[in-house]
């Protein structure tokens, strides 16, 4: 009997994760290895949605500025601009009232609780869990309602301005959003068991991706991810900027280190962050307007340097802002936590199988679709052609033909 | 923030690895200087005496300075548990900037390494895994374009 095909299957499986997905928040590739169904390496690519926006800042004046950095991400838009302006009010030396302070807090803990909700809801999608995901973003619309009647727009709010906030609050507004926050709460706390309890979700991300304290140290990891692994790092406790010294939190670690370790730690945030909420309004100060007259602010920057910190739903946010004297920074750095998080976990997927690859990957904060290739080999012509395994598998628009058919 | 040096950044100082800066970034983060060969020492030595476990690297920031004729590198570190942030910095000449890579010693470096290079042209001698198009298009890449150095043209 003659030997009619080969079929060259590599001992490695090369499986491109990304860059396009439709639930994914940013275009990444990872180039997953697969042994079987053991993932053996991944390679992670950039680069698909580089806008230049550290370029584009010096380019712009420093006031245009806080605009574009609010477009870095939408999802945190307002601690990008609060990273931002601070560290203009760091070199103007010129620092909001405490009313505007407690309005940042209330502002960003607003889009911490909608950042995690997203994200945990994200999760429930891609474990296949899709009700969950359902109920979780009805659920988070609520905040997003109150961003809105606090900022005045569910995403992109615009809300800070170097010296202090763009919008007040009265006390229709105020009774609103406290109306809003009880509403969410007891959900929140609901979703929190669902992911104690729930026997699939625990038998997906229980003791998946687990990262060590010491890995997560040397991965430079931040945020929930680092705090899951019993890191106890957080700016909002270190750097007290804004309201933080004064509202009363708890920095949430736990000692697990596995992909259910920092969705729980991202449920206990929210937790945190509806109870800080709620303080912040309940005590909010009344020195006098927190809106700046933008007409009256400083033109010209001194120069110096400045390097502020946030604590974004994601992790440590880094600003530097340099400035020479000149209308615009000389250079302006974003080290947002994504890109660590991101880049440098490759090595926590090895070991684990490709159905935990997305899961391990959203753990982090982003969400991937997954693509299948073998290569087949026509021995009389030498020609080779890559198939999908979805044609190999008989499924798909195109029929393999007879040929090839395993 | 305020108060004293940390120990291991007086023990750096002792040894004469870095030097401190009368500068400081705001809001009032300490400055030292370092020369750019000695930066595996000075984080070999971070890492023996502090272990993996109270510090991390925060970014690395590279700043370009055309009338100088010199590239600025800024290592951001968090000293744990306090969170107190120390600035590492140095100078390269800008026609031919080169430095060590701590990848091997410290693995969350990156990041950093592969965005400084592709955007500033640092080299940083001995990470494989820098590499043009890390995140600029390749229509830079192909006219070897810098995007972040100022005479760019971006």
């Amino acid at each position: 009997m003659t030997i009619s095909k080969i079929i060259e299957v590599p001992y490695a499986l090369e499986i491109p994760v990304g860059p396009q997905h439709p639930a994914l928040h940013e275009p990444v590739l990872l180039k997953a290895y697969a042994d079987g169904e053991e993932v053996v390496r991944v390679d992670i690519y950039t680069g698909y949605n580089h806008r230049g926006i550290e370029k584009l800042t010096e380019k712009n004046t420093f006031y245009r500025n806080i605009f574009i950095v609010a477009r870095v991400c939408g999802i945190c838009n307002l601690v990008h601009a609060n990273c931002y302006v601070r560290a203009l009010e760091e070199l103007l030396e010129k620092y909001p009232n405490d009313r505007a302070r407690y309005l940042r807090v209330l502002a960003m803990e607003l889009e911490r609780v909608h950042s995690h909700m997203l994200i945990n809801a994200v999760m429930a999608e891609i474990i296949g869990f899709d009700s969950l995901f359902m109920n979780i973003m009805r659920d988070r619309e609520y905040v997003m309602k109150a961003k809105e009647v606090l900022t005045g727009n569910r995403v992109l709010s615009d809300y800070l301005m170097v010296g202090g906030v763009r919008r007040d609050v009265d006390s229709v507004k105020k009774d609103r959003l406290l109306k809003l926050i009880d509403r969410v709460l007891p959900r929140v706390k609901y979703y929190r068991r669902v992911f104690m309890e729930d026997d699939t979700l625990l038998k997906r991300m229980v003791g998946v991706g687990v990262v060590s304290k010491t890995d997560a140290l040397r991965m430079s990891l931040v945020g929930p991810p680092a705090r899951a692994s019993g890191v106890k790092i957080d700016v909002r406790s270190s750097e007290k900027y804004d309201a933080y010294d004064e509202i009363p939190f708890n920095v949430v670690t736990r000692k697990e280190g596995d992909v259910w370790a920092r969705m729980m730690v991202r449920w206990d945030e929210a937790i945190e962050s509806l109870n800080m909420a709620r303080y912040a309004l309940e005590h909010l100060p009344s020195d006098g307007n927190p809106v700046p007259d933008e007409r009256r602010l400083p033109r010209r920057f001194p120069p110096g340097e400045a390097y502020t910190r946030v604590e974004a739903p994601r992790g440590e946010l880094t600003y530097y802002v340099m400035s020479d004297g000149k209308p615009k920074p000389y250079r302006v750095k974003i080290r947002t936590p994504s890109f660590i998080n991101i880049i440098n976990t490759a090595s926590v997927y090895v070991g684990y199988t490709v159905a935990d690859l997305p899961v391990i990957l959203v753990s982090w904060d982003p969400c991937i679709s997954c693509m299948e290739r073998v290569t087949v080999i026509d021995p009389r012509t030498g020609e080779k052609r890559k198939v999908p395994v979805k044609e190999l598998a008989g499924g798909g628009s195109r029929r393999v033909s007879q040929r090839y058919s395993l | 923030m305020n108060g004293e040096e940390h120990p291991v950044v007086k023990l750096l100082v002792d040894k004469g690895l870095i030097e401190p800066s009368s500068e400081r970034v705001k809001p009032n983060r300490r400055i030292y200087t370092f020369k750019p060969e000695r930066i595996r020492e000075i984080i070999s030595t971070m890492i023996n005496n502090l272990g993996h476990d109270y510090f991390y690297i925060s970014t690395v920031i590279g700043t370009d300075f055309p009338d100088k004729k010199l590239i600025r590198l800024d290592y951001y570190i968090v000293l744990l548990p306090g969170e107190e942030t120390i600035v590492l910095r140095t100078w390269l000449p800008r026609d031919n900037p080169v430095i060590d890579s701590i990848l091997d010693i410290y693995p969350g470096v990156l990041n950093a390494e592969c965005e400084t290079y592709d955007l500033l042209g640092v080299v940083f001698k001995g990470n494989p895994a820098l590499k043009r198009g890390f995140f600029v298009p390749s229509d830079l890449v192909e006219k070897n374009i810098y995007s972040l150095r100022k005479d760019s043209g971006v």
